[in-house]
């Protein structure tokens, strides 16, 4: 029990660190973005691309599995991943923000995440990988309980961040013309917020953080050119359950389905697994519609 | 131009009348494989590939079959079955193959053949499907006999494991197996021999393949103290839920099933973490005629056969070639009917390569029985077109993989008495 | 028959029974909008459905009905409709995209229901030995793929027919409106989230007989046939064809699935073996890049919607 709710808790971290990306796009570019989840992906094997090139800048660092290079490849991989989302932004988005049918761009980001998600199957190929590939052995914490020395650097890294961002959009002046657009793009308009510089911060808070999303993922699981496709669920059902838009949700909805997902294998035969962000996707779309914390764009129309 | 040198061929051939049979051919045969060389199998399936060429490059050495040049075509099923149909149907209809080699997975091999190739008489040989349901299938008059795998199927695998096991003193052990035909039927066939012999499966946990983490499957495997672990895999995922296990504090007590013999997979976990390990695999490795593929196979492709299907499917292909010998046509039921004839039997052993092509030829030629003894050894096709075979079992030694022990197919017989006896 | 003739019938069979499943999409998006992501799992329920009504009874699985085709394909889309009624009434009130989210989701499940659920689907063994439907009334293969496909092209002919009348029937039109212009059909009176629910389920029941065929058609039906790709490669049947226009669903279908298996042929010809590995990535890559750049460049596909009511819409996007 112990070590679910611990890897739970992990999972959930991960998640929630995908869903803020998410629930802001939601929010301030009002479409469901399914080619989020791939920038994950892209994040993790950026960083180990950084990885294979700075290797000898050193070896691992006290406990952990990973040293200098990787934290290197770590702010690397942040920058190419906001690269992309903004490529992927301008080339395909915007092209098509002003169509009648918002759907559309739903639409193409379905496509968009089939281009990456092969791309990255181009170059990298499909076998699992790993950053070290040196095996971590967990050390028991408690009776029941086993944790590895990364699992507890990637839990307070995504704690550090999560601060962070809630710091940034309390107090500069760009977070709070971020939060505002979220909560009524139309009187952030008329206050004369520059609309098209919030997008871009948008594109790279939200790919930086997957990026490092992908990252912790391929430092305590592995690396496969599936990880995003399998996280598309988990992620929305995140941002839903937290209300699209709002921040906090994300992660408290990141970290019920984490945990959901890792209790889950008491009651479901662990191969139902996957099906659980769906079920409770499914169960707030009934129960809540918007959210545990009514969410600020409103889902219900 | 080709036209034109075969036609000019054809002709010396024929002025040249005593000419030997190896030499230029006037006409093609063409012998179609369904792989999944892209997509989830991909890792496996491009080297299964080859060794099918291996086996067609063999037999034009030795000049070919039926005096006909063999035109080796192979087409990728992208791991899925609609693909796979469509790309077997072509190859029927469009190419004219009387034999199909495939495919890999079982539900790809599966629709090909209630579909395909029963439909239209076209015998088909895979290497690597292991499914229960062919059997099923075949005892019930769906295959119309034309319908052969050359790799045993499950049951004596798991007989063999849960001997060693017993053998080797577990007592409690966890079964972490891929959710597919291939792993549900092992592991649910070991834990009805382990039980039969004594022990106790503390746990049976299947997964489903190419999932990013397989946490909460091991966690399930850990409850119960089990002293040993089963692992049922393919080389990604495998090493994924190996890494997981020993990771967690699992024990170091591991079987592994026979498509984790690979590098890769040793590689992926760390052979530190091995030595205790003890897998299975299909071939055998003595004898000359395993020595012979594994020679060829070096001299060519510059590498050790080790990686799962390799041996199967030199002998799928073998076994189609020369049963089309022995037919004297290419035709999908003349081969069907002939595959018992070069198999089995008390007639002479011929061996893989283009040597033990050429004399199959001659024997053949001259009317006598043969008997094909192939990479996996000597072969005998049941009334479902199952072989049983005989096994190895493999460790980890100094990062290499080494052969442990093998077991011929009486001590496997033997294993499996001492299982239903109980 | 010369062998390409064979092969010909049978391509048509498998190219034809996709066009249902488009034309089920088409009715969808084209005309009313909505995002199914989960195409795939919709022809698994029918497929699935159909294989359990219609199989052999067997001791292990608590399936096996044995009920004639038409019987057991009727009903699987009852399935298929039933499921794309508990995902409508969760989704179709919401923003337009909570659709694709569900539908996403549920197309995942049904594949881990299909794969875990063994006594009723077999698990990842599949559904083996069905009966094919009138096969001992023909004397050749070639003859029963002829009659085979004189059946899927006359159901698809209906399909065609009925979904031609629907389209421009009062009904059709109101399709159009909840599109195009959802406050103007709300305040005419319309109750937009049934007319959406309608449109969804009919869709949906046309691609779970798009699987109880194929599943009579194949005799076999396991999770491998459902993998997530399909859904693209529909996709990329409607967008090629041009949604809103059912004949361009059509063709759509065919012409995808002929350029999809004859790059097959086209690989193992002419490529070299080192290469083909790559070549599956591509393949999929090509489909994201024909979906993004229609959707950019040529929004109405190969033939496109016939401009009807609202014509007036082109010049002012909202």
């Amino acid at each position: 029990m112990l070590q679910a709710l611990a890897d739970g808790i992990l999972t959930g971290a991960i998640i929630a660190l995908g869903a803020i990306g998410l629930t802001l796009t939601m929010g301030i570019l009002r479409f469901a973005n399914f080619a989020h989840a791939e920038l994950i992906t892209w994040g993790a094997y950026m960083a180990l691309a950084a990885v294979s090139l700075l290797g000898p800048l050193g070896g691992p660092i006290g406990p952990f599995s990973f040293g200098l290079p990787l934290i290197l490849g770590t702010i690397a991989a942040m920058a190419l991943t906001s690269v992309l989302a903004l490529a992927i932004d301008g080339l395909v988005f915007r092209q098509l923000r002003g169509t009648s049918n918002h759907l559309t761009l739903v639409f193409a980001s379905f496509g968009v995440s089939l281009l990456v998600r092969m791309l990255i199957l181009l170059i990298f190929g499909g076998a699992a990988t790993y950053y070290s590939n040196t095996l971590q052995i967990a050390i028991p914490v408690a009776p029941g309980l086993r944790l590895m020395p990364d699992q507890l650097f990637a839990l307070g890294l995504a704690a550090v961040l999560v601060v962070a961002l809630y710091l940034f959009l309390q107090h500069t002046r760009l977070g709070l013309s971020m939060r505002a657009l979220a909560e009524n793009p139309d009187l952030t308009r008329v206050n004369g917020v520059s609309t098209a510089r919030v997008i871009r911060w948008t594109w790279i808070i939200g790919a930086s953080l997957a990026a490092v999303a992908g990252v912790l993922y391929g430092l305590t699981v592995q690396l496969r050119p599936e990880v995003g496709f399998h996280l598309i669920l988990p992620l929305f059902a995140a941002a839903i359950l937290g209300g699209v838009g709002n921040i906090p949700g994300a992660v408290i909805g990141g970290m019920i389905v984490g945990l959901a997902e890792s209790f889950a294998v008491f009651i479901l035969p662990p191969g139902y697994k996957m099906a659980v962000p769906f079920l409770i996707l499914l169960a707030v779309l009934y129960v809540r519609p918007t959210g545990l914390f009514a969410g600020t764009a409103g889902a219900a129309k | 131009m080709r036209r034109y040198l075969c036609s000019t061929a054809a002709a010396l051939a024929a002025t040249t009348f005593a000419a030997g049979s190896a030499s230029a051919q006037s006409c093609e045969v063409n012998v179609g494989a369904v792989l999944s060389v892209t997509g989830s199998m991909a890792a496996i399936g491009s080297a299964i590939g080859d060794a099918g060429q291996l086996a067609v490059d063999h037999f034009n050495e030795a000049g070919g079959v039926n005096g006909c040049d063999v035109n080796y075509i192979l087409r990728d099923d992208q791991g899925s079955p609609n693909v796979g149909v469509d790309a077997a149907k072509t190859l029927v209809e469009i190419e004219n193959v009387p034999v199909i080699l495939g495919a890999i997975q079982s539900g790809i091999s599966l629709p090909i053949l209630s579909s395909v190739t029963v439909p239209a008489g076209v015998t088909q040989i895979s290497c690597c499907s292991s499914a229960p349901s062919f059997t099923e299938l075949a005892e019930e008059g769906g295959t119309d006999g034309y319908w052969f795998r050359t790799l045993p199927t499950d049951r004596p695998q798991a007989v063999v494991m849960a001997t060693i096991a017993r053998e080797k003193g577990y007592e409690r052990i966890a079964v972490v197996h891929v959710n597919s035909d291939y792993g549900n039927s092992l592991a649910g066939n070991f834990e009805q021999a382990f039980e039969a012999l004594g022990g106790e499966v503390s746990s049976i946990t299947p997964y489903n393949q190419e999932q990013a983490s397989y946490r909460a499957e091991i966690n399930r495997a850990l409850q119960g103290d089990p002293d040993s672990l089963f692992l049922i895999a393919f080389p990604a995922d495998g090493a994924t839920a190996a890494r997981e296990w020993i990771s967690f504090g699992g024990s170091q007590n591991m079987l592994l099933s026979n498509a984790l013999r690979a590098e890769e997979f040793v590689n992926a976990v760390g052979a530190q973490y091995l030595t205790e390990a003890v897998g299975i695999d299909n071939a055998q490795v003595e004898g000359e005629s395993v020595e012979a593929f594994n020679a060829s196979w070096k001299e060519q492709y510059e590498s050790d056969p080790s990686g799962p299907g390799l041996h199967t499917m030199y002998d799928a292909a073998a076994v189609a070639l020369l049963a089309m010998e022995q037919a004297g046509e290419a035709d999908g039921t003349a081969i069907r009917d002939s595959v018992r004839e070069i198999t089995g039997g008390e007639g002479e052993e011929v061996y893989p390569g283009p040597e033990g092509f050429a004399k199959a030829k001659e024997l053949i030629a001259a009317g006598e029985p043969i008997r094909y003894v192939g990479a996996t050894g000597p072969i005998t096709f049941d009334d479902n077109g199952d072989v049983t075979g005989p096994y190895l079992t493999w460790g980890v030694e100094d990062g290499a993989l080494v052969t442990l022990d093998t077991w011929d197919i009486e001590r496997v017989n033997e294993a499996m008495a001492g299982v239903s006896e109980e | 028959m010369s062998g390409f003739g064979i092969y010909l019938v049978f391509f048509l069979i498998i190219a034809l029974n996709y066009g249902i499943m488009v034309l089920g999409l088409n009715l969808q998006w084209g005309y009313t909008g909505l995002f199914n992501a989960g195409v795939v799992g919709f022809y698994a329920i029918g497929a699935y459905g159909t294989a359990i009504l219609a199989g052999p009874d067997r001791a292990a699985l608590i399936g096996g009905f044995g009920l004639p085709f038409p019987l057991a394909i009727l009903g699987g889309m009852i399935l298929c409709a039933l499921a794309a009624i508990v995902v409508g009434l969760a989704t179709l009130k919401l923003r337009e995209e909570y659709l694709a989210i569900a539908t996403f989701g549920i197309a995942i499940t049904i594949q881990l229901v299909a794969l875990n659920f063994e006594s009723l689907t077999g698990g990842a063994n599949g559904l083996v030995g069905l009966p094919r439907p009138f096969i001992d009334a023909f004397e050749s293969t070639t003859s029963y793929n002829l009659f085979f496909l004189a059946v899927v092209a006359c159901v698809t002919g209906l399909v065609y027919v009925a979904l031609e009348a629907a389209v421009r029937s009062p009904w059709g039109r109101l399709l159009n409106a909840v599109r195009e212009d959802e406050v103007a059909a709300r305040s005419l009176g319309k109750n937009i989230a049934l007319i959406r629910l309608q449109a969804f389920v009919l869709g949906c029941t046309l691609i779970g007989l798009s699987g109880g065929i194929y599943v009579a058609f194949i005799g076999f039906v396991s999770p491998l046939d459902f993998l997530p790709i399909l859904t693209f490669q529909i996709w990329a049947m409607l967008i090629v064809g041009g949604s809103g226009n059912n004949a361009g669903a059509l063709l759509g279908a065919i012409v995808v699935w002929a350029l999809w298996t004859m790059s097959g042929l086209a690989i193992s010809r002419f490529s070299p073996v080192g290469f083909q590995n790559q070549a599956g990535a591509i393949q999929t890559m090509l489909i994201g890049l024909l979906i993004v750049s229609m959707l950019i460049f040529r929004p109405r596909g190969l033939i496109g919607e016939r401009a009807t009511v609202s014509s007036h819409k082109e010049r002012g996007a909202p």
